[in-house]
């Protein structure tokens, strides 16, 4: 871990870090533009990156990206990120209050302390888990992809049928091409342009930023009256009675951002709750109560450290930022799971160290610049709508010089415009996209070991567990239904 | 009411395409040679996802007719959300399929077709002023400079 850290004080990996974690508060500030869209923006930047460099521009994005999105949620009721939504529910109060620095200061140290703490747990879980993950076999990682993937279509917020529609379209998306296990073309119906398959960025571009970018542009501009917050933010001894509450936030943060398909927002919503239950005033809360907003930006920053456990241990994404950073990953021909400790130690580690940095950079820039950042959102929208469109435009371009590729990330937008006006969640989709080729392979490399003897799973413990929390996952929304059904006739009765 | 029809015509759409690409995979499939070296095949992953698909549409399509004997009311509408003008997203996209054939057809160089396009894609977001024009274009054109340099100079990638 220490080499870790060394690796990166080089003057390159910092500024990369710190261009990063800038660049991804500043979009964060801005509501409508989201960290996974800023990511998958700069991904082809970073093809002729070194892989460490890489991985520190993105970390530093993902990091700013949901931290910046706290400030307008606090000066405008407008969250920058969907993390941020709890933030508004004590954070605009208190800035009508006439606190918006200390509610600000107070959401800065949150986000802070909630990085370090899931850092303790990343960088303290991680490598043991890693061992242990280097014990599973094919029908192991089959049944893991088939249960994130899941868990991710069931949890998305709407129907589930149409969360598991997402994934499968975005498995199916990801068929067509070379099947690379015997070398025949598959479903590319003789077009030569389909033997390479639909890239990963221009689908990631097209789904995110295009349908993104149409959807805002037909929505009008509502900006309220923003009061520009003073320089100084106020902190005081006293905020360390603070600290139980900001341990909670960061460990409940931290564990929900393990599970797949949860998120930030929902992890700000569950420590929320559980402070607001515990607390001896909870009438307090939604009136602009400081461990109001504690709960939340604790809880959604310790989230991300949550989601780069399963991600660089077992190249399982939480969420579609993390999809994003596994294309990243790919390509640089590194593979996020188990053997990325042994094979690419500096990219494990380094993702590890860029996290803890990310967050103190964070903290500094935030700090400093918050006054300044909050008049972003003053700017037109449509030049930066325009500009983001030419990025999209050329980052498709870039990754094969090819234009192709644009016309792909056009079609993928129009897709994703069409499935979220059915309200098909877009996070299944894309990452349906990016786990189909590991789940066809673990799945065929399964068979073969055991010639096509299906029951072999029943013979593997943790691929059992695996399927049975997939199907225990599905089945869960009908148990519970029916559960409270009959609590509902048996008070009736009474 | 008129929401209850808009998630109906939906709903039904998106039965129709997810129907559409299911028999997609499942022609494309029936192309594909049988298992030789493995248990499992090429054909295997597009059989079990169009069979996946069929239902999924078959349960939203029958969700449609159940909502629809059904006299349950329609949700009500979101009321706090800005209203959205479709023409203007329309717009926007006619600008973006009109700059990509431009640069890529047509041939028209880079960094005369991208001011075009951010004048285009800013009036069309936020109307027509002529101090709004003068930005765009020299935004445009900024960017144009900055992209193509970047790319050429730093990435030896020159675009169209």
């Amino acid at each position: 871990m220490a080499d870790a850290f060394i690796a990166l004080f080089t003057l390159d990996n910092l500024t990369f870090l710190f261009i990063g974690t800038a660049l991804g508060i500043v979009v964060g500030a801005i509501p409508g533009l989201t960290a996974s869209m800023l990511i998958a923006l700069t991904l082809p930047l970073t093809f002729h990156m070194d892989p460490v460099s890489a991985v520190t521009l993105l970390i530093g994005e993902y990091v700013g990206g949901i931290s910046g999105g706290l400030i307008m949620a606090i000066l405008l009721r407008m969250p920058g990120t969907p993390s941020s939504i709890v933030t508004t529910f004590d954070g605009y109060p208190m800035a009508q209050k006439g606190q918006a620095e200390r509610a600000l200061a107070l959401g800065i140290m949150a986000s802070v302390v909630g990085g370090i703490i899931s850092w303790g747990f990343l960088a303290g879980m991680s490598p043991s888990l890693a061992r242990f993950a280097l014990q599973f076999g094919p029908w192991e990682y089959f049944t893991l992809v088939l249960m994130a993937l899941v868990m991710l279509a069931v949890l998305s917020q709407g129907s589930m049928v149409k969360g598991l529609l997402g994934a499968t379209l975005g498995m199916s998306f990801a068929l067509p091409g070379i099947d690379s296990s015997i070398g025949q073309a598959r479903l590319t119906f003789g077009s030569d342009a389909l033997l390479s398959g639909f890239g990963l960025l221009p689908v990631l571009i097209g789904a995110f930023a295009i349908s993104q970018i149409l959807r805002d542009s037909a929505t009008p501009q509502t900006i309220g009256d923003m009061k520009l917050p003073s320089r100084h933010l106020p902190i005081y001894r006293r905020d360390l009675s603070y600290i139980p509450r900001l341990v909670r936030g960061s460990v409940i943060g931290t564990w929900i951002g393990l599970l797949p398909g949860i998120g930030g927002n929902i992890a700000a919503l569950v420590s929320y709750s559980t402070e607001k239950q515990i607390s001896r005033e909870p009438e307090k809360f939604g009136t602009g109560y400081e461990p109001g907003v504690i709960a939340a930006e604790s809880a959604n920053n310790a989230s991300i450290g949550g989601a780069l456990i399963p991600l660089i241990t077992m190249g399982i994404p939480g969420s579609v930022t993390e999809a994003i950073l596994i294309g990243a990953l790919t390509i640089h021909n590194l593979q996020p799971g188990p053997l990325l400790f042994q094979g690419a130690p500096e990219i494990a580690y380094g993702i590890i160290a860029a996290y803890f940095v990310a967050n103190v950079l964070m903290l500094m820039l935030m700090w400093g610049l918050v006054r300044y950042i909050a008049q972003i959102v003053r700017l037109p929208r449509s030049g930066l709508m325009a500009v983001i469109l030419v990025f999209c435009v050329t980052g498709s371009y870039a990754v094969n010089s090819s234009f192709i590729d644009v016309w792909v990330m056009i079609g993928f937008g129009v897709i994703g415009l069409g499935l979220e006006y059915c309200k098909v969640p877009l996070g299944p989709f894309v990452i349906g996209f990016v786990l189909s080729p590991i789940a066809e392979e673990q799945l065929r490399a399964s068979l073969m070991m055991s010639d096509g003897n299906l029951a072999e799973i029943l013979a593997r413990p943790y691929a059992l567990l695996f399927l049975a929390l997939a199907v225990a996952t599905v089945a869960w929304p009908a148990i519970a239904k029916r559960i409270s059904d009959r609590e509902t006739t048996g008070k009736d009765i009474v | 009411m008129e929401d209850k029809a808009r998630k109906t015509i939906a709903d039904l759409v998106l039965a129709a395409l997810t129907l559409g690409v299911a028999a997609i995979l499942i022609i494309g499939a029936q192309s594909l040679p049988p298992p030789r070296f493995e248990p499992l095949g090429s054909a295997a992953l597009p059989r079990i996802l169009g069979g996946l698909l069929i239902v999924f549409a078959l349960i939203i399509a029958a969700g449609v007719l159940i909502r629809h004997r059904s006299s349950a009311p329609a949700p009500q509408q979101d009321t706090t959300t800005p209203k959205v003008d479709p023409k203007r997203g329309a717009l926007v996209f006619i600008a973006l399929i009109a700059y990509v054939f431009a640069v890529d057809v047509l041939r028209v160089p880079f960094i005369a077709a991208t001011p075009l396009f951010v004048i285009a894609a800013g009036v069309a977001i936020s109307g027509v002023n002529r101090r709004g024009l003068i930005a765009f274009a020299a935004l445009g054109l900024l960017l144009a400079v900055f992209i193509s340099t970047v790319f050429e100079r730093l990435l030896y990638i020159r675009i169209g």
